[in-house]
This record gives C-alpha cells, structure tokens and sequence, in this order.
C-alpha cells in the first residue's frame, strides 16, 4: 500500500480548502510530520505497491521522497511562522496548494508506469501555479502565466518523448508493460532509433521543468515571486522530481547500450546551465533571483554529473540531496530577509550580520554551503564529478566546469558580503522568530552530518541507484 | 479510392492554414475548435477496432476537445474586454509561407522513419509534425498571450495524434493524459488572463515585460 503516501496529503489539502486559517496551519505540520513518519517506514519496509503496474519503489524515487518529506516537513513548520508575519489574503488556498502539491511530488517518486509519471509531473505544475500567484500582483501573474506556459509546452514535448518510447516497443516487437521498471530489462530489443529520439524529446521536456538552460526562462521569475516557503519547495524539490524523469530515463538508454549518447546530451545542457547561470549571477541586483540563478547551476551541475558517469554520477545524486537541503534552508532564510527589510533588491539591503544575527548565521553558512566550501556535501559532489570528468576524458568540459564555478562564487560572494557586512541607514536589530530560523539551522546540520557520516543503508541505496546509470565508486 | 482518413486529415492540414491567416482572436478560437473535433473523430477511422469504452472516450475527448474548452476560452476574452487582434510578431502573409514550408518539410521527412503502420497512413505522421510545428510557431509568433494558449492547444493536437494513431500500446492512457492536460492546464490559463485583464487591462505579452534577466 505505497499509495497512502500521496494520497494522505491529497485528502488533508482538499479539506485545508476549507478550513479556517489556525486549524489549515495545524493541519499543514501534521500532514508533513505524518508523510515524514509514512516516507520512513517506506524506506525500511520496501511493501509492495497495490496497483504495481504504476507504481513502484526504486532506489532513486526513494531516495527522493526522504528528502521531500523532510524537507516539506521543516518548511511547514517555517511556513506557520511566515503565514503570522506576512499578511497573505489567500492563505486556504496556499496551504490546500501546498499539500496537493506534496501530494504531486510524492507520486513522481514512486511512479513507474511512464505515463503516470508524466501526468503526475503535470501535476505538480498546476498544484504549485497558485503558490506563485499567491500575493496577487502584476508581476506574479506574469511569472505564473510564464511559469504555467512554459512548463506546460515543455512537458507536452515530454509526453511526445513518452510516446515515442513506447513507439519504439512496437517498432522492436516488444511486449511488455509501458513501466520504467519492465522497459529497463527489455531495453536491448527496443528499437534504437526511436528510443533515442524519446530520450531527446523526454529530456529538453522534463529539462525545461529542471531548469536547464535555454529553457531556463520560466525559473528565476516563479522562484523570485512566489513566497519564500514555495521558493524553497520549488527549488529544494521540485526540480528534483523533474530530474528523477530524466534520470529514469536515462537508466533505459544504459540498459539498451546507448549510454554515451544520452551522456553527451546531458552534458552539453549541464554546461550550458552553468555558462549561464555564470553570467546571470554577475550582475544580480536581487537576492531571490541570485538563489534561482544558483539552481540553475546546481542543476546543471547535476546533469553534467551524470553525463560523465562513473564517479561523477555518485557527486550527481550527492549534489542532488545536498543542494536540496541547503537551498531550501537560503531560501527561507532570503523569506526572513524579505520581511525584515521589505525590499527584494541587494542594495537596500545590508549589515545583516548586525541586524539580524540568527538569519545571519543560516544565510552566510548556507551560502558557503552552496558554493561548495569543504565542510558541505557539496564540495565533495562537486569534487567527484570533477574527478570523474578527468577519467572520463572530459577535459574541455572539466575545465569549463571549473571556471564557471570560479566565477559564480566570484559574483555569489560579492552580493553576499554587500548583503551582510555593508553599512545600512538604521542598525536596530529586526526581531527573528525562533520557528523562522530552526528550520534552516536543521536543514544546514543536516547536510553537515551527512557529509561526515552516511548511514549504511542510505550509502547502498545511492550506490544501487547509481549503477543503473554506469555510475560507481 | 479516396478512404475518409485522409480526407480527415487534409481538413486538419487546412486548419492550420487558416489559423495562421486569422487575425481576429474568435476566429482563431473557432478554428482551432474545429481543429479540435476533426482530430478527435480521426481514432474512428483508423481500424484499430475499438472496443465500447474506446468509443467512449473518443466521444469524451471530442465534447472537451471541440466544445468545452473553445467555449471556456470564448467566454473568458468576452466577459474581459480583450483585444481582438492576435498581434502578430510574424505577419499574415509569412505565417501562411512558414505553414506551407511546414507541411512540405513535414511530408519529405516523415518516410525517413521506418513506422510499421504509416504504410497505410500516409498523411498520419506529416499532419501530426505538422501540428507540432504550427502549435510552436503559433507560440512564437503571436504576442497575444491567448492566441498563444491556442497554439499550446493545437500542439497538444499533434501529439494526440502521434499517440492514437500509432502507439496502440497507450492509446487510452495517452488520450487521458491529454485530456487532464489540457483540461487543467487552459483552466489555470484562463483565469490567469481574467486577472491579468484587470491587473493591466491588457493580455498583449509584449506590455508584460518586467520581470526579465
């Protein structure tokens, strides 16, 4: 009965329609303590699913639903912190939107069947489309319509590419059933051609959804407009759910041999996300915009990651889960940010080490935790993926890989240092909720933890994970 | 022998050419409604031998497809005083060259992918390519931003296509996708615009355009 772990918050999120606003702000923590209590005992009992032709449990999926409910777990606590001090006029509708799109993202995970994952991935837009109009000004209905739009489109392309996979089983004969799972084992017999033209149209789709660039476009606009919990479940989560598409597809093309093909491609979209997030970065004048701009890299350098394979896949996943728990933790912090000085631009901004010293603290270790300072999981990601790029032959790639990471924490630091030891007009201390700032704190010791000491069984699923995709140690 | 598929599909082919020659937005909506009917009822004549429940779902997606969402759409600039015009970046005259362009690039490429069942179809892969392009240039080349939903709609045409006519394999599965799609996916679109249209008293993109780098 895996079901029961989206479909709980699919019921509690229909009813937060209708609550009043303290039970729908109780209501949201429950769900999120439930779905983390649910997604555990996933992790260590394995049960069988109920309707197993569409759903499964995998390595990868698992992997990303612990990271999903703990971190939806810790926002929803930031978020009954953050719905007292910002007036939202809406806030039934953000919270019922939050948990269906909790509901959303825990269906991509455990989805197996390419058609269930394609509409639950659908889902997840349309579920999280209010979040970002949540406050109800021009520019959020521009970022949602731009969001809705451009997603839409990409993932229309990714259903062609899902048809087209199935194509290529008839094509080759095959008769199996249409799952993620089936399709791996049979991969060999399926017809080359349209295999690959499926991976093309699956990836620049569910990419689109990533972030990768040129498709970038929807990212920096939705992430900077919507409010600072759904930021950080847009950038923490989300974009991993669309890499898990990617990804799953990705261990069809190694099955069937056409490992290299699908590497090359990868790794032209990682670089190019990195260029340009490189260049975006530079001359940021929003520190919301500054943190999607560092997702797209993030993600291009997860795709980058896995295209070299080998070692460089084993950084992807580590990447993958470290810049979930840092960015969500900058993210929320940016929230507390907002409220205290009431400006998303840089410059009016300022002596934030002074005035507010906790959010201080999450913000400056969660940035030294995104640009990939030793302490943080990331740097060793990152390190692998290099080393991995080295053995792989990559050594334009590598080295443009390197050069754009200089220069976005070049830029990153620049803004930062602005943001926090600049002098500002009033140097009174802003009040910092305590509920606002844990959250943060455990999500950065999280990533600190897990960079010294990995759990056996959570080493074996990433390896598992990543073999399937000609990754190892 | 002309057998009525291809016919079917010649009347997609034209559609796409008249969208792309209309200027005024309800006659754009009421192109792409047809266009929506004409690739609905295309399952029906193709013999995969439909079972009761196919037949359903066919006519499901047809009252959606052709009536519910145009309709949607319709009510939606109508209640809103929007404009009419569909603004376009590229002009009449070369939209309708581009449309020609298409569908010759579409039918030279189509025989390089070795289908099993496009042997009886011949129109069946270059009017779905086809779709897929106009659907994209439609989105590219209207600054209107409805006219670009409408583009996003006859994209999803294409793909319909693409999925019933020759996977059998998913056939249901795809047509619901679409179906939950497209349904969701215009609602949200519409009410966006209805709030757009109060918030800038415009849906023309182009006024849309500070949130950039």
């Amino acid at each position: 009965m895996i079901e029961i772990v989206f479909l709980i918050p699919l019921a509690t999120g229909a009813l937060a329609f209708f609550l009043p606003r303290p039970s729908g702000r109780t209501l949201l923590t429950l769900t999120g303590a439930v779905h983390l209590v649910l997604s555990i005992l996933l992790w260590v009992r394995q049960p069988e699913a109920l309707f197993a032709e569409y759903f499964a449990i995998t390595p990868e999926g698992l992997l990303s639903l612990l990271v999903i409910s703990l971190l939806f777990f810790l926002i929803s606590i930031y978020t009954t912190g953050y719905l007292e001090a910002a007036n939202i006029r809406s806030e039934r509708v953000f919270t019922g939107s939050m948990l269906v799109f909790l509901s959303t993202m825990t269906m991509v995970t455990l989805s197996d069947h390419i058609m269930v994952m394609w509409i639950a991935i659908e889902a997840t837009t349309l579920a999280s489309a209010p979040l970002i109009y949540t406050h109800r000004s021009a520019a959020t209905l521009e970022a949602t319509l731009k969001y809705v739009l451009i997603c839409s489109v990409g993932i229309a392309l990714a259903l062609l590419g899902s048809v087209l996979i199935a194509l290529s089983m008839d094509v080759g004969g095959v008769n199996a059933p249409v799952a993620f799972s089936a399709l791996t084992v049979v991969a060999k017999r399926l017809d080359p051609l349209w295999l690959k033209a499926g991976f093309v149209f699956i990836l620049v789709g569910y990419g689109t959804k990533m972030g990768l660039a040129p498709m970038h476009t929807w990212l920096p606009d939705a992430h900077s407009e919507a409010p600072s919990p759904a930021s950080a479940l847009l950038s923490g989560v989300l974009l991993n759910c669309a890499y898990l598409g990617i990804f799953k597809t990705n261990k069809i093309m190694h099955a069937a041999g056409l490992g290299h093909f699908s590497g090359t491609i990868l790794i032209v979209f990682g670089l190019a996300s990195i260029l340009v997030a490189a260049t975006f970065i530079l001359k940021q004048t929003e520190y919301k915009r500054l943190l999607a701009y560092s997702s797209i890299e993030n993600m291009g350098i997860i795709a980058f990651g896995t295209g070299v394979g080998g070692l460089g896949a084993y950084g992807a996943v580590l990447c993958l889960i470290h810049h979930s728990l840092i960015k969500s933790s900058l993210f929320l912090s940016s929230g507390n940010i907002l409220l205290g000085y009431g400006s998303r631009l840089i410059e009016n901004t300022g002596a934030l080490a002074r005035r507010m010293p906790r959010t201080f603290v999450a913000f400056f270790s969660g940035f030294a935790g995104i640009s990939g300072f030793p302490p943080f999981g990331l740097f060793l990601g990152e390190v692998f993926i290099i080393i991995g790029a080295f053995r792989g032959g990559h050594y334009v790639g590598a080295g443009i890989f390197m050069l754009s990471l200089c220069v976005i924490f070049a830029g990153f630091a620049n803004h930062v240092m602005r943001m926090s030891f600049s002098d500002a007009e009033a140097v009174d201390r802003i009040e910092e909720k305590s509920t606002m700032v844990w959250p943060q704190y455990v999500l950065l010791l999280t990533s600190l933890v897990l960079s010294f000491w990995v759990p056996e069984s959570l080493y074996e699923t990433i390896v598992h994970a990543v073999n399937s995709i000609g990754g190892g140690l | 022998m002309i057998r009525p598929v291809d016919t079917i599909l010649a009347l997609v082919l034209l559609s796409v050419l008249i969208s792309f020659g209309s200027s005024r937005l309800p006659a754009l909506i009421k192109v792409v409604a047809f266009q929506g009917v004409v690739v609905s009822i295309v399952p029906f004549f193709i013999g995969h031998g439909l079972t009761f429940g196919g037949v359903v779902f066919t006519l499901v997606t047809l009252v959606i497809r052709g009536i519910a969402i145009p309709m949607f759409i319709y009510l939606a600039i109508k209640k809103t005083a929007i404009h009419r015009e569909v603004e376009p970046i590229v002009g009449y005259h070369a939209s309708l060259m581009a449309g020609l362009a298409l569908m010759v690039a579409a039918t030279f490429v189509s025989p390089k992918f070795n289908l099993p069942q496009s042997a009886g179809n011949a129109l069946l892969l270059p009017t779905a390519i086809t779709l897929l392009a106009a659907g994209m240039f439609l989105l590219m080349a209207r600054r209107n931003a409805i006219a670009m939903v409408l583009g996003y709609i006859v994209m999803e045409n294409g793909i319909y296509l693409v999925g019933t006519g020759f996977s059998v394999r998913t056939h249901h599965i795809v047509e619901f996708g679409i179906l939950l799609d497209v349904l969701a996916g215009v609602m949200i679109m519409a009410v966006i615009l209805q709030n757009i249209n109060q918030a800038f008293d415009d849906v023309d993109t182009a006024l849309l355009r500070s949130l950039k780098e």
